[in-house]
Parts: structure tokens; C-alpha cells; sequence
């Protein structure tokens, strides 16, 4: 969010009407918090943010059509025209969404209540000011939308449902996101070579049976999970070498060996053991305190694994952007050729990725254990295609070339956000999963649209 | 065959040499009839009409669900349809509840039904990906959340009847079922359809698209058309399946994305478009319900379905691996003809089956075996026999020799046919003076039959199967 335009200037009356709209909106914002009888800090707290959200976005609304005001006198195109050549598809949306609004207000008793139009305004909030100012962000639109899209649903959420902004929920959003997180590491890197790593549900699945057999079998648990880490990242190097000659086929090739190791690790628990396949033992303590609900980090009372996640996040995306390591990925991601010319291993990074997919996929699999406290071979296998979206939704390009880590942390934060809000309002796991997947694609289709076949040529 | 498959290497290989086939069809041919041989001899009981008759019935829902995936692979720009299964899944639940309902009862409404819908959801995923202009991938991953969540809420557990004329079709008696008709039909469609100017159209789009445009190609018509096909596809894919499951299941269509996207890119197709065929769709599909199938015969007792799982997914990343030989065969072999490649070691799968079939019970064979169970899971075997068993299923005895002594020139024609079938291939390719070829080839063809006509005029071995010359001659 660095590149932004320079700021549009105001006239005086643009800037007092702003004001004077903005501390109105504020003050109805405070009456129906003292209604509600929220605590006064809360209030306080929210009719700051209000304002300055408010006032913030008033500038550059404005600023837009003053920008624009020029080259109305030349072009001719009346003012309303052109902001509907502008803006059609988003206008389409917004009366799409209205309607919706009205039927369900009609047909739905007791739909029509404050929250709910709240929720609507936030939504059409979004929309206007994704395709307002979304424009202004060249290198990090998608960055700024789908932080958008965060905020409006978590509002929305913590509006709509009791508990949905308290500490314990945001923690426990925060430990699954983590989950995701960790696991989404490696199909991101893969991605920005324009590759996919489907193995890494099984990865996960086998590194958590094969952990608790190693911790079953007497090995000390520090050496266990060390061992699980190098097979999983070894797993990851056999993965790149097999792929990297058929790189258009490996999706399958990762899938194929994803469903070897799967079996083989079930084959090697299950040698010698009365009950086929499944695995019994202790989890050591500390491997649970990592990844528990309850854990603790030095007093503190946040799970590790949200800290380990954050580490992992900001040592990645400062590695992405300032070592050679990050900057050669991208230069293959965006071209093979030319980056051969300055001397790049294709190879070398190729390998790379997938090593690092297999060590992140291991490690998620060793924290899920801990998590769960119980080895289970198919504990990894909703991240088959969630880790698929957690970096489409985060806007990384499955081409390879564009995105990075970041947009992923803030794809993994939307899906969490969102499947606790539908969780939250009590709907069944199907109708999460049709919702979840009717959302993701208007999501992409805000920002990761592809520019029209004639523009290409 | 080969036309539809072929043609895509016509721009690598140099016109004179004729290599206009598709070298890429090479593994899974290889594979397959690798496979078949294998099934056979493990459980020759698959060879009866029961068997076969049943093969199809399980094995159709996959091969159409591949060709569905296929039909849109074609048409590039990534677009692997992961919504596939559950859009069969949908047709299914839907079909199933509409018929419980009393909607849906005559049959021509059912298969309407059934293909319209499956065209429609098609129809809407290429409208948003023409023009909201998404990654295809990314609207498939999202239909597929969505379908399998609607799914579950059509239809929240396994149950339902199918209608009563479509129940009777899942019992596999007979080869000529009409879930077989509906196979050979749809392949039939396809190929008619390789035919048309949309197909080259399709192929030109789906391997570089811009090029397509520039030429005037009308690209947003052609992929609609693409996944209306598809569409059409997934429809009787879903028919074939309710006729298999005989009820409404919302789960388990679920599980044919995976699997036809695997059957896709084992039959030699490019996820990145342009290349695909039904011939390598089929020959995939198989290939996995093959590999099902004789992995089941085997037993490894508690960890069964571990084993299954090791070894299918080693053989496809070795099937995938074989691929990259390719290149170097081509370099050698310059006019590949997966058409005559498949008739060489189909007869040679042919002898294979007539050992496993015959040499059993060789007085058994009038009697049809029609009471034969489908897949018969031996017993618990010893390690070494698990190496040698395979290859000799029943030790010879009198009758046998007896058999396979007269078999011998019937043996000895087959090859000749093959010999002739290789021969008139290089002499059609290599020669440059085509004219002369067809008649040099009627000559020795002649003679070589004449040679063999003479040898069986030696002994009465009339009796013998007419199939494996019926091969050579059809493909011919």
C-alpha cells in the first residue's frame, strides 16, 4: 500500500460537507452504542475509527471525480455516463445485491433488522471503494481488497454474532489459520514457479501417523520430530525431481506420490501392529502446549504455533522481498528464459520449492498431532483443496511469477474469518461449503480478472 | 483412430516421413494391455461375458467423466474442470429426487434431463470465464465447493431408488448392456465431432489462443461449444453412474475429479490444452479401473487398501516418468502409429487371454460362465508364489498340449498378419514414391496368405478363434 497516487486536493465545501456527513454518521454510531449499552471505551473507540474511516475514504471518493472533472469538458461524455462506463459491472453488482436485499427482506420474517442493513451498507461500502480506490494501488491491489474484505466480514461477524469478536474466538480463528498458514507455505512458493503440490494432505496425514509411531516406538520426541521434518523435506526434494521434467503434469505427479507415501507410511506403522493402520501413543507435552487451545508462549497465554506462524510470515516475506534467494523465485516465476540468461538453476529452485512445500507440509502435520493428540491418517485431507484457494483467494497467480506469501496470510485470514462466520450463524457444513464456494469466486473476480484476449496480442 | 488423436505432432515431424500419429498415446497403450494381461491371468473369470459385462458397467461412469473433462482440457488456458465430479454427483442426487417425486419417469425425459443440465452448468461456467475473465481453474474450484455442498443438501445421505428401467441396467450380465451403447455412442459423438471445423477451431484455440484470435476464429463461440460438449458429457456420465449405484449418493461423484483428471493425463492429454482424444481418454480411464482391478485380486490382508494406495500412486508417477522417453523414441521412430501398435499387442494380449481363458478347464469352455462372480479374491498367498504366480495360473495337462499343438498355426497366422500389418505401415511411410507402395504390398500380402493358406491346408485347424485375425482385418 506504498504506491499510492498522489492525494487528490479538495475544494473547501467537498471538505466541509465530508465533516460535517462524517460526524453525523459518528454520532448515530454512538446513540445506538449507549442503546445497546456498550462499555464507553468501546464507543469511544469505534466513533475515532468511524470518523477518520469515514473522512479518509470521503477524500479519495471525491477525489476521483475531481481528478476526473477535466476531461469531461473535452471528452464530451456526460458525468453519469461516464461513471457508468466506468463502473458498470460494479453497479450491475450493487443492484444485484439490493434486490437480493428486498427478497429476502420480503420473504424472511424478521430479516429486516438494523444489524442486517448495517451488513449491507459494509458490503456495498466494499464494493464502491474496491473499485474506487482499488485503481490508485498498482502493485498491491489485491493486498488492499482482500484487507478489505477481511474487515467488512469481520465486522460484519462481530456484529451479527455474540462472541464473534472476543478474545477466545479471534484466538482459536488465529490457531487454524495458523494450521492453514503453515500448510498454504509451500503451495504458495510452488505456485510462484507456476507449479502445484497436491501431495501435501498426504504429507501432512503421514508426518502426524509417522510422528506418534516414532514417539510410539521409543525414539525421543525432539529426535522423532526432527526425523519427520528432513523425511517430509526429503519427500519434498523426491517430489521436485520427479516433477521438475513434467512440470505441466504436476499436479498429478505430486498427487501420484502423494498417494504412494500415504500408503507406504500406513504400510510401515501398520508392520507388526495388531490394529491396521491405526496408531496409539503419548503426545509429549510440550508438543501439545505448541498447538493446544490452552497453550502458552513464555506466560503468555497465545498457543505457539500462532507466534511460530507469525516468525514464519515475517521471515518469509522479508526473504521474498530482500534476499537474492526471493528475488531469483520470482524472476523464474515470471520467465524461464530470461532468467536462465542471468544464470539461474532452474533446477535448483525447482527442488527448492517442493523441499520447502514437504518440510511445511511435515511441520503442520507434527503441530496437527499435537493439536489433536492422536495420529490420523486423514487429518490433512480438507487442505487438498484449501490450501489451493487460501493462495488463489490471496491473489497469487497459479501461473507463477505474481504474488507472494503476504497475499496468501491475508487469503488464509479471509476462508478462516469466513467459515467461522458461517459457522457462527448456525448454518450445517454443507451450506458452509456451497456458501464458501459461491463467495470465492466474486472474490477473485475483484481483483484477479485477466485483461481481455485483444489487449494480449 | 489415429486422425482424431493425431495431427498435433504433424507440425513436429517432417510431412514426408507420414508420422501424423500421436507418439504420446505410446504409455498408455503399453500400460493397458501390460494391465489387461495381468487382470486376466489373475482372475480369468473378468474374460467371461459376466465379467466383461460388468467391467463396463463400473468402468463407464469414469471414461465419461474423463471425456468430459477432456472436452474442456481441449480448450486450453487451463482449464481443468475440478467441479466435474460434482457436477455428476448433482445430476444424480437431483435425478433421483425429481424421479422420487414422480417428475421425472420416461426415460427420453430422464437422459433430456440429465444432459441439459449438465450442458447448462457448463454453459454458465464458460459464460463467467469468457467474460468475468477469471482463471478457469478458479471457477471450477469454486463450483466444485459449491456443487458439493449443494449436494449434501439436496440429498444429506445415501439413498433414493433409481428409475426401474435404469436398475436393471447396473447387473452386468451381458456385453451389449445399454450403458455400453451409451459408451459407444458418446465416443462415436466425439469422433464425428473431430470431423468438424469447430474441432480444428477448438484444437487451434486451446494450444495458443491468440493465434486463434487473430485468425479470425470465433473464440467465444468455440468454447461454449467446448463446454456444452463437455456438459453433455457430464450428463451421461451421470446417467452411467446412477445405472451403476442403482440410487442417489452425494458424496461419491465427489470422488471422480481426481480420478478423471488422472485418467486425463494418463491417456497422454496436455492439462495445458490442445491435445486429448477419446482413444487416450478411454485407454486411461481403463488403465485406473484396471489397476483397481487387479490390485483387488491380490491379498494383502490388513493392509489391503494401503497397498492399493502405494501402488497407485507409483504407477502413475512411473506412467508419467515413461512419458518423458518419448522424445528419444521419437527421434528413432518417426512414424509412430498408436493404431497399429494397439493391434500388435492387442493379439498378443489376445494369446494371453485365450492361455488364461482356456488352458483352465479347456471342457468347461462350451458351457457359457455366466455364474462367475465378478472379482474372486484368492487366498492368502506364500511370497514366492506372489513372483511366479502370475505368469502360470494351471500346469498344462494332456488336452492342453493337445489344444495348444493345434493352436500353433493358428499362432503362426497371427503373426504373419502382424508382419504384414508392420510391413505395409513401413512401406506406406518410408517409400517416396507412393504409387508403388499399395501395389508391393497387395503383392506380399498375397503371398504371405498364400504361404499361409498352404500351412493350413496341412492340418484341420479350422476350429480355431476367429478373433484374432478379425482384429488385424478390421484395423486394416
Amino acid at each position: 500500500m506504498t504506491t499510492l497516487a498522489s492525494p487528490p486536493k479538495l475544494g473547501l465545501p467537498a471538505t466541509i460537507i465530508g465533516l460535517a456527513v462524517g460526524i453525523v454518521l459518528t454520532g448515530i454510531g454512538v446513540v445506538f452504542g449507549f442503546l445497546q449499552g456498550l462499555s464507553v471505551q468501546l464507543i469511544i473507540l469505534s466513533a475515532i475509527a468511524t470518523l477518520a474511516a469515514f473522512v479518509w475514504g470521503w477524500r479519495f471518493v471525491l477525489g476521483q471525480f475531481v481528478e476526473d472533472a477535466p476531461t469531461r469538458t473535452e471528452g464530451g461524455i456526460g458525468e453519469g455516463r461516464k461513471v457508468w462506463l466506468q463502473f458498470r459491472p460494479a453497479i450491475y453488482g450493487l443492484i444485484a445485491i439490493f434486490a437480493l436485499f428486498l427478497v429476502f427482506s420480503l420473504t424472511i420474517e424478521g430479516f429486516f433488522n438494523v444489524w442486517n442493513i448495517i451488513s449491507l451498507l459494509i458490503i456495498l461500502t466494499i464494493i464502491v471503494l474496491t473499485r474506487t480506490l482499488g485503481r490508485h494501488f498498482q502493485e498491491n491491489r489485491s493486498a488492499f481488497i482482500g484487507i478489505m474484505v477481511l474487515c467488512g466480514l469481520f465486522s460484519i461477524g462481530s456484529m451479527n454474532i455474540d462472541g464473534f469478536a472476543s478474545a477466545n474466538n479471534i484466538k482459536s480463528m488465529l490457531l487454524f489459520a495458523a494450521f492453514l498458514g503453515i500448510a498454504s507455505v509451500g503451495q504458495t512458493l510452488v505456485a510462484l514457479l507456476g507449479g502445484l503440490d497436491l501431495s501435501i494432505p498426504f504429507i501432512i496425514g503421514a508426518a502426524n501417523v509417522g510422528l506418534l509411531y516414532l514417539i510410539g516406538l521409543g525414539v525421543p520426541p525432539w529426535l522423532a520430530t526432527l526425523i519427520v521434518l528432513a523425511i517430509g523435506a526429503l519427500l519434498g526434494v523426491i517430489n521436485g525431481l520427479l516433477s521438475y521434467r513434467l512440470q505441466g503434469q504436476a499436479l498429478i505427479v505430486t498427487l501420484g506420490t502423494g498417494f504412494a507415501i500415504s500408503g507406504g507410511v500406513q504400510i510401515i506403522t501398520s508392520i507388526g501392529s495388531a490394529y491396521g493402520g491405526n496408531v496409539f501413543g503419548t503426545v509429549p507435552a510440550w508438543l501439545s502446549n505448541l498447538a493446544a487451545m490452552n497453550g502458552t508462549t513464555f506466560g503468555l497465554p497465545v498457543p505457539p504455533v500462532i507466534v511460530i506462524w507469525a516468525v514464519i510470515v515475517i521471515v518469509l516475506i522479508a526473504g521474498m522481498r530482500l534476499t537474492v534467494y526471493g528475488r531469483y523465485l520470482y524472476a523464474l516465476g515470471v520467465n524461464r528464459t530470461s532468467a536462465r540468461r542471468v544464470m539461474i538453476s532452474e533446477l535448483t529452485y525447482w527442488v527448492m520449492v517442493y523441499a520447502i512445500s514437504g518440510f511445511f507440509a511435515a511441520l503442520t502435520g507434527s503441530l496437527l498431532l499435537g493439536w489433536s493428540g492422536g495420529g490420523f491418517i486423514g487429518v490433512g485431507d480438507q487442505y487438498l483443496f484449501l490450501t489451493l484457494a487460501a493462495v488463489v483467494v490471496g491473489g497469487t497467480s497459479l501461473l507463477g511469477g505474481q504474488g507472494g506469501y503476504g497475499l496468501t496470510v491475508i487469503g488464509v485470514l479471509v476462508l478462516q474469518v469466513l467459515s467461522s462466520f458461517l459457522i457462527g450463524i448456525g448454518l450445517d457444513f454443507e451450506w458452509q461449503q456451497f456458501i464458501f464456494g459461491l463467495l470465492i469466486l466474486p472474490m477473485v473476480a475483484l481483483y484477479a480478472r485477466s485483461p481481455h484476449i485483444r489487449t494480449q496480442i | 483412430m489415429s486422425d482424431s488423436t493425431a495431427g498435433l505432432l504433424a507440425e513436429n515431424a517432417p510431412p514426408s516421413r507420414g508420422g501424423r500419429a500421436n507418439p504420446f498415446l505410446l504409455v498408455p497403450i503399453t500400460l493397458f494391455f501390460l494391465l489387461l494381461g495381468l487382470a486376466v491371468l489373475r482372475s480369468p473369470s473378468l474374460m467371461s461375458s459376466a465379467g466383461i459385462g460388468s467391467a463396463i458397467i463400473v468402468a463407464t461412469p469414469l471414461i465419461l467423466a474423463t471425456y468430459a473433462l477432456m472436452a474442456s482440457v481441449i480448450s486450453g488456458r487451463g482449464t481443468v474442470d475440478l467441479s466435474i465430479g460434482p457436477l455428476i454427483g448433482f445430476i444424480n442426487v437431483t435425478l433421483i429426487q425429481l424421479h422420487g417425486a414422480g417428475i421425472l419417469t420416461n426415460p427420453i425425459v430422464i437422459f433430456a434431463y440429465a444432459i441439459l443440465t449438465g450442458a447448462l452448468y457448463q454453459f454458465l461456467f464458460s459464460l463467467i470465464v469468457i467474460y468475468v475473465r477469471v482463471q478457469p481453474i478458479i471457477v471450477s474450484l469454486s463450483g466444485y465447493l459449491a456443487l458439493s455442498g449443494m449436494n449434501l443438501v439436496i440429498l444429506p445421505r445415501p439413498g433414493g431408488v433409481a428409475p426401474q428401467f435404469m436398475a436393471d441396467w447396473g447387473l452386468g450380465t451381458s456385453i451389449f448392456s445399454p450403458v455400453f451403447a451409451i459408451l459407444v455412442l458418446a465416443s462415436i459423438a466425439w469422433l464425428l465431432f473431430t470431423r468438424t471445423a469447430s474441432y480444428t477451431h477448438l484444437r487451434l484455440m486451446g494450444s495458443d489462443e491468440r493465434a486463434a484470435y487473430t485468425s479470425g476464429v470465433p473464440i467465444y463461440v468455440v468454447r461454449i461449444g467446448a463446454h456444452l460438449i463437455s456438459g453433455a458429457f457430464a450428463g451421461l456420465a451421470a446417467i452411467a453412474f446412477t445405472a451403476l449405484i442403482s440410487s442417489g449418493d452425494p458424496s461419491q461423484g465427489t470422488t471422480y475429479t481426481l480420478i478423471a483428471v488422472t485418467a486425463l493425463v494418463l491417456g497422454g492429454a496436455s492439462l495445458a490444452g490442445g491435445r486429448g482424444g477419446v482413444f487416450g481418454s478411454f485407454l486411461g480411464a481403463s488403465n485406473l479401473y484396471l489397476i483397481t482391478f487387479v490390485l483387488a485380486t491380490f491379498n494383502f490382508g490388513a493392509v489391503q487398501s494401503f497397498v492399493t494406495n502405494l501402488a497407485y500412486g507409483s504407477i502413475l508417477v512411473i506412467s508419467l516418468l515413461l512419458t518423458l522417453i518419448i522424445p528419444f523414441i521419437q527421434r528413432h521412430i518417426h512414424n509412430f502409429s498408436p493404431v497399429l501398435y494397439f493391434v500388435v499387442l492387442g493379439l498378443v494380449a489376445m494369446g494371453v487371454i485365450l492361455h488364461a481363458t482356456n488352458d483352465r478347464d479347456p471342457r468347461a469352455r462350451p458351457a457359457p460362465v455366466e455364474e462367475i462372480a465378478v472379482v474372486q479374491p484368492l487366498g492368502p498367498i506364500a511370497s514366492e508364489q506372489l513372483y511366479v504366480g502370475p505368469l502360470e495360473v494351471a500346469v498344462p495337462d494332456r488336452a492342453d498340449g493337445e489344444l495348444r499343438s493345434q493352436a500353433g498355426a493358428l499362432v503362426l497366422s497371427a503373426l504373419l498378419l502382424i508382419v504384414i500389418a508392420v510391413f505395409a505401415r513401413v512401406a506406406f511411410s518410408q517409400s517416396d514414391r507412393r504409387t508403388i507402395a499399395p501395389a508391393v504390398v497387395v503383392v506380399v500380402t498375397a503371398l504371405v496368405l498364400f504361404g499361409a493358406y498352404l500351412m493350413r491346408a496341412e492340418g484341420p485347424l479350422a476350429s480355431g478363434e476367429p478373433d484374432g485375425a478379425g482384429t488385424v482385418e478390421e484395423s486394416r
